[in-house]
């Protein structure tokens, strides 16, 4: 490999640091993502998992700033393609949102506007970003529906969203996201409100138009178990949180954070035996109304200690000699030394 | 070959939301009866002075409260006026009064109404005050305040302004009548206008589908146009609908009351009003007026039940 190429592997698309994001509620702040740092290479697919309310979605909105009135990013720097546009005006997001940056959303049923043509709708964002005339336009939304797998394409193009089925329409939206020819691609659980085939149909469509389209993806979702053989890194997030990051193999096979060891044995295998109760993270997720003191996992964690309920443990590197040298995570106790031991 | 021919062109089955509404209020028979109940109503109002035998001034005093006949179809009144010719004026009086009504108050309803929809917060908790304290102000009495207390005045400054001027503008009042009518009612209307506009617009602000746009990048004003507006019209179609049948029976009963339209100018209200007084002797002077109105109230309500089912999705089945 010559310098020239290791230079173009590892050039990076995204590159997040300390980012904090909270909102305005009644009495004082909900802190909903407390420094987070990530990055993501050109080409690469991340996978963002964790439970509901732990931020990952609220992450990713940062962003692009794409949050709702009540909330604010207070901290951090987004570097998109080496630009920061942490600073950048809403004029300069708006041209950075669907022609950068698409997303892709989970709730296809209520994320097209039933008064608009789908094919007015695709070509909502081209039509502003790259001043097409509207013939051009409907031209590249036929082709783009065609590539989603989407048959006779001209005619849908003049459908209304309540004449296409939930699969069709989710569809549409990974349609209307890749129009603009975006570099980085934000799927927030595209697949979550769809049933299991169609699901599946929906990911494979995603990897296959990723080896097509050379796009960078974050798939943002619950559900660990749909991310194997799919994305090429997952970051696990808790309360507002990174707790651990790694090459999905070795996140799988090694993992060293708690909660992330609880999110693997929830799964259910072909192995588990019939009539078992499936192992659960037993209490509630953390309480957001208070900057963190301590790790935000500490409260459900068996492996507890003082230092954990009062400091927070940033995101390291595991000691060299690991087979992952990306492998990161944010826990005061080595759980692998600790397991053997118990 | 074949296979073109077994494909062939897709048919053209596509229909636009408008028309699909259209098509579920055109199988709505009572709506469709109060459809046209309403369109006869805009036209006789529209057309009026060419539809009616007599003037609605014309006296006829040897022809006094005649019962209804070939000449009088709905008979005379006590002036020995036609009650038909009557009536049709009528119609003109309550579809002014309606139409300025429900256009006054939704231009300040829309406009108090979105801005507590859209900016939130403590704009939003003054609006909703502001909402709140109107229309806990029992109607009546605002638009009783409102004609004694500004009327006078008013028909005293252009009587004084016709004597200084000779203008012949300042010569007929009665539409200082008008204007305090639509004024008071725009006034007393208002309220429920604004709340639901602010309440579509909060709505309609938060759906998945106007993230998804906002995430395409589609500049502000386009999502307010594209989006927002497509989005919550259906209710204040429908409002707009009742409202102009409420506005009716208000005028009505205001000029019933003798704080609306006054006599000679025939309103509905007053006609029922001047009815009541000899309806033992001659009940088609009360009949009349008080028909129109119930007709016209019923059509009305019709309309808005059908307009609400055809364009609130949440009821197609």
């Amino acid at each position: 490999m010559s310098a020239a190429e290791q230079h173009k592997r590892t050039e990076k698309i995204l590159e997040v640091s300390n980012l904090h994001t909270r909102f305005k509620v009644r009495d004082g702040y909900l802190y909903a993502v407390n420094g987070v740092s990530f990055s993501l290479d050109k080409g690469e697919m991340l996978g963002v998992v964790g439970e509901s309310g732990c931020g990952k979605s609220i992450t990713m909105m940062s962003l692009i700033r794409l949050l709702p009135p009540a909330a604010e990013v207070t901290e951090g720097t987004v570097l998109l393609d080496g630009q920061d546009i942490s600073q950048a005006s809403s004029s300069e997001i708006n041209a950075i949102r669907g022609a950068k940056v698409g997303m892709i959303f989970q709730d296809p049923m209520t994320s097209l506007n039933p008064f608009m043509k789908i094919g007015d709708q695709l070509i909502e964002g081209i039509r502003y970003h790259k001043k097409l005339t509207r013939v051009a336009a409907l031209e590249k939304a036929a082709k783009y529906l065609e590539l989603v797998g989407i048959s006779n394409p001209d005619h849908r193009l003049t459908e209304y969203p309540h004449q296409l089925s939930g699969g069709m329409r989710q569809r549409v939206m990974i349609a209307m996201a890749l129009i603009g020819e975006p570099d980085l691609v934000i799927c927030d659980e595209p697949s979550t409100a769809l049933d299991v085939t169609i699901q599946a149909q929906i990911v494979e469509l995603v990897k296959e138009l990723r080896e097509k389209l050379n796009m960078s993806i974050i798939w943002i979702t619950h559900d660990l178990s749909l991310l194997a053989g799919m994305v090429d890194r997952i970051m696990v997030m808790y309360g507002g949180q990174v707790v651990e990051e790694a090459v999905t193999d070795e996140l799988y096979r090694a993992p060293r954070h708690p909660y992330t060891i609880g999110l693997l044995k929830s799964i259910p295998s072909l192995k588990t035996e019939a009539g078992s109760r499936l192992p659960s993270i037993g209490g509630a997720p953390p309480n957001l109304f208070a900057e963190p003191s301590g790790c935000p996992f500490a409260p459900r964690c068996s492996f507890r200690t003082d230092r954990c309920t009062r400091e927070v443990p940033p995101l390291t590197p595991l000691q060299a000699g690991e087979s992952d040298p990306l492998h990161r995570v944010a826990c005061w106790v080595d759980v692998q030394q600790q397991g053997a031991a118990q | 070959m074949t296979e073109l021919a077994i494909q062939g062109p897709q048919e053209d089955r596509q229909i636009s939301l408008v028309q699909d509404a259209f098509a579920r209020l055109a199988a709505n028979k009572l709506a469709v009866l109060g459809m046209i109940l309403v369109a006869v109503l805009f036209i006789i109002a529209a057309f009026g002075p060419w539809l009616t035998p007599y003037d609605f001034l014309d006296q006829d005093l040897m022809a006094r409260n005649q019962p209804p006949s070939w000449n009088h179809w709905f008979g005379t009144d006590d002036l020995g006026r036609d009650i038909l010719s009557r009536v049709i004026y009528g119609a003109r009086t309550a579809v002014v009064v309606a139409f300025s009504t429900v256009f006054f108050s939704l231009i300040i309803g829309l406009f108090i109404g979105s801005i507590g929809g859209y900016f939130g917060g403590k704009v939003d908790a003054f609006v909703v005050w502001l909402i709140d304290i109107t229309m806990s102000v029992p109607s009546l009495l605002v638009v009783i305040v409102i004609n004694v207390s500004l009327k006078p005045s008013m028909v005293n400054w252009m009587d004084a302004k016709f004597m200084e001027t000779g203008n012949e503008f300042y010569r007929n009042t009665i539409w200082v009548d008008f204007i305090l009518v639509f004024g008071s009612m725009a006034l007393i209307k208002w309220p429920k206008a604004a709340r639901i506009i602010r309440g579509q617009i909060m709505s309609v602000r938060n759906k998945n589908y106007v993230l998804a746009a906002e995430a395409l990048g589609v500049s502000t004003p386009n999502i307010i146009r594209r989006y927002v507006i497509p989005n919550s019209i259906g209710p204040v179609i429908v409002y707009i609908s009742a409202a102009l049948g409420e506005a009716m029976v208000l005028e009505s009963s205001f000029s019933f009351l003798g704080v609306g339209v006054r006599p000679p100018i025939p309103s509905w209200g007053n006609m029922i009003s001047d009815g009541l007084r000899v309806w033992q002797l001659y009940p088609h002077v009360l009949a009349a007026p008080a028909a129109a109105l119930a007709v016209v109230t019923i059509a009305f309500s019709f309309l808005g039940d059908g307009l609400n089912d055809a364009l609130n999705p949440r009821q197609w089945k």
